[in-house]
C-alpha cells in the first residue's frame, strides 16, 4: 500500500527530527556519537554496585541478571556533575545496594555502558537524576554596559557577575544559508552534504568524511586534548572576558575542555608570524576595535586538535579571524573567519549567538588531558 | 633498586599514556616516518622519510643528514594509496631511482602505516612506514 504523500513526508520529517535531536540525555548534555549509537535505545533493570560522582561525567555501576541467571555489570552515565548539582540532584538520591531501572542509549561496540534517559530507583518508585524545567528568566532587554571609552564592556556590568553561556549552535559550517541536516555533534544526516560544510580542499574533504564515516573515532577532545580554535565557544560550560585595558589585553578563561584561558592583545603589536611563534592548542591572538565589534585575529595554531566539532580539519597554516560583538546584555554574536590555504580553497565564514548567563561564574568542570577512561569504562 | 626500577615502571607508564595525546590531526602525510624496505622480511634496509604538505603539493626527504634525497610524494585520497618517487645513492655511490607505491592505513592514528612495494633500481622489495 503507498502511503499518501502527506503522510510520507511527514515520517521523513520524523525520522530526520528523530537523528536531530536523538534520546535526551538525562543533564542535557550530549550523548558523544563517538561513544554512543544515538538512534538505539537499552533497558536494564538490577541492583547498583558502584557510584562515581565525579568530574567530566557521573557513573554508576549496575549489576544486570539476564534470562539465564548470569549476572553483568553495567556502567550508566549520568551527566556532568556540575549540570546535576545545578537540578538539585546528589549522589545520595542514589544507593549501593538500590534497584533500578535504566533506560538509555546504549555505547558503541561490545561495551557494557549506556547513557542514562531515565533512571528510577524501586524502593522510592522516583524518578531520579532528572534535569529541570527551569527555564532561564531572560532579562528584559538591555543595552550592552560599556567602559568609559564608550567601547561594550565584553564582562558584567560594574558590581556584577556573570558570564557566556550556551552557544545557539554546536557546529561551524560556512554561512552560506544552506541547511545542513546534521546532529549537535556535527555528524551529517548525509554525508554527500559534505561539500556544502565547507570548501575543502581534496584531501581535507577525504579526512573530513573519513572523521564523519567513523563517527568520530580519533577525535582528540573525546581524551580531553583542548578545545582550541572555534570549538571552545561550542562548549556548554560558557567563557568569560576579564578586560584589562590598562594593560593592553583581554583575557578569556574558558569554562569548559580542560579549563584553559587565552590572553588576546589589545596593545596595538603585530599578529606573530608563523615562523616566530610556538605552535599550541589556541594560539596567540592579538585584537582591536572595529566600531562596537572586537575584531582578534589568532595564528600559531597545532595540529593537535579539531579546531570544531565535526572533524574538520586544518593545518598550521590556520588563521582565524574572530568578531564578538555584543549587541545587548543578553546577547554576543560570534562569526569567525577560517583561512587556511593548505586545507581550504578559499577563506569561509561561520558563526552562532551566544546567550548571557548573569550573577554566575564559569563551573569548574574539568575534562582533563587522556582521561579517556572518564567516559569509556 | 627495587624503588628504581618502580620509578622507571612509572616513567614508562606515563611515555605510554601520553603518546596518543600529541596525534597529529592535519594533513595525514605530514611529519617524520620511520620503517625500512627490503626484499625478503630479513633483509632490510632502516629509513626516514620526513613528509610535508605546502597546501598544492606533499614532498619528501628520504634520509635527512648527508646522503638525504629529495623526494616527490603523490597522494591518492580516493584509496588512500601514497606514490613516492626519488633518486637516491646505492651502496657504490650509483645513481638510482626508487618507486614505492602503498596503502596509507588507520589515517586517524598516531602510528599510522603507509605499506606496499618498494622497487629500487631493478630491485623490487616491500616497505613499511610508521608516522613517528
Amino acid at each position: 500500500m503507498r502511503l499518501p504523500a502527506l503522510k510520507l513526508l511527514a515520517l521523513s520529517a520524523g525520522i530526520l527530527l528523530g537523528f536531530l535531536l536523538g534520546s535526551a540525555p538525562l543533564s542535557g548534555q550530549r550523548a558523544p556519537s563517538a561513544n554512543y549509537e544515538n538512534d538505539k535505545k537499552v533497558k536494564l533493570s538490577g541492583i547498583v554496585t558502584r557510584i562515581d560522582w565525579v568530574n567530566p561525567s557521573a557513573f554508576f555501576s549496575v549489576n544486570v541478571k539476564d534470562s539465564t541467571g548470569t549476572i553483568a555489570a553495567w556502567a550508566v552515565e549520568i551527566g556532568n556533575p556540575l549540570d546535576l548539582q545545578k537540578d538539585g540532584w546528589k549522589p545520595t538520591a542514589l544507593r549501593i545496594g538500590d534497584m533500578v531501572t535504566v533506560e538509555g542509549i546504549p555505547a558503541r561496540g561490545p561495551r557494557r555502558q549506556a547513557m542514562a534517559t531515565s533512571v528510577v530507583v524501586a524502593r522510592t518508585g522516583a524518578k531520579v537524576f532528572v534535569p529541570s524545567n527551569k527555564k532561564a528568566v531572560k532579562a528584559a532587554s538591555q543595552p550592552a554596559p560599556r567602559w568609559p571609552d564608550g567601547h561594550p564592556r565584553l564582562g558584567p556590568p560594574p558590581g556584577k557577575k556573570g558570564y557566556w553561556g550556551t552557544p545557539s549552535s554546536t557546529v561551524l559550517v560556512e554561512n552560506t544559508g544552506v541547511a545542513i541536516p546534521m546532529n549537535r555533534d556535527g555528524l551529517l544526516a548525509n554525508i554527500t552534504d559534505s561539500d556544502k560544510v565547507a570548501p575543502f580542499q581534496p584531501w581535507a574533504k577525504a579526512v573530513y568524511e573519513y572523521r564523519q564515516r567513523t563517527l568520530f573515532k580519533d577525535d582528540p577532545y573525546n581524551r580531553c586534548i583542548p578545545p582550541g580554535g572555534a570549538r571552545h565557544f561550542q562548549n556548554s560550560y560558557g567563557f568569560q572576558f576579564i578586560e584589562q585595558p590598562e594593560v593592553g589585553r583581554i583575557l578569556l578563561l574558558l569554562g569548559g575542555g580542560d579549563r584553559n584561558w587565552r590572553i588576546i592583545y589589545t596593545d596595538g603589536r603585530p599578529i606573530g608570524h608563523k615562523d616566530e611563534l610556538v605552535q599550541t592548542y589556541y594560539g596567540a591572538s592579538t585584537g582591536h576595535w572595529e566600531g562596537d565589534t572586537l575584531v582578534v585575529d589568532t595564528v600559531g595554531f597545532n595540529e593537535k586538535f579539531w579546531f570544531t566539532n565535526g572533524g574538520l580539519p586544518h593545518t598550521e597554516a590556520l588563521h582565524l579571524t574572530e568578531r564578538f560583538t555584543r549587541s545587548d546584555l543578553n546577547t554576543l554574536r560570534y562569526q569567525v573567519t577560517v583561512d587556511d590555504p593548505q586545507t581550504y580553497t578559499r577563506t569561509w565564514t561561520g558563526g552562532w549567538t551566544i546567550q548571557w548567563v548573569p550573577d554566575e561564574e564559569i563551573q569548574e568542570y574539568f575534562c582533563e588531558e587522556n582521561a579517556e577512561s572518564t567516559f569509556i569504562r | 633498586m627495587r624503588r628504581r626500577a618502580f620509578r622507571l615502571g612509572c616513567l614508562l607508564a606515563c611515555l605510554g599514556i601520553l603518546v596518543p595525546s600529541f596525534a597529529q590531526q592535519g594533513h595525514p602525510l605530514t611529519g617524520t616516518w620511520n620503517g625500512d624496505w627490503g626484499t625478503t622480511p630479513t633483509q632490510r634496509t632502516q629509513m626516514t622519510i620526513v613528509m610535508t604538505w605546502d597546501g598544492k603539493e606533499a614532498k619528501g626527504t628520504i634520509n635527512p643528514g648527508p646522503d638525504s634525497a629529495p623526494a616527490s610524494v603523490f597522494l591518492d585520497v580516493i584509496n588512500w594509496m601514497v606514490r613516492i618517487e626519488a633518486d637516491v645513492k646505492d651502496q657504490s655511490g650509483k645513481p638510482v631511482h626508487v618507486l614505492a607505491e602503498g596503502k596509507l592505513e588507520d589515517i586517524g592514528a598516531y602510528h599510522r602505516t603507509i605499506t606496499g612495494t618498494w622497487r629500487q633500481g631493478t630491485t623490487n622489495g616491500t616497505f613499511k612506514l610508521t608516522r613517528d
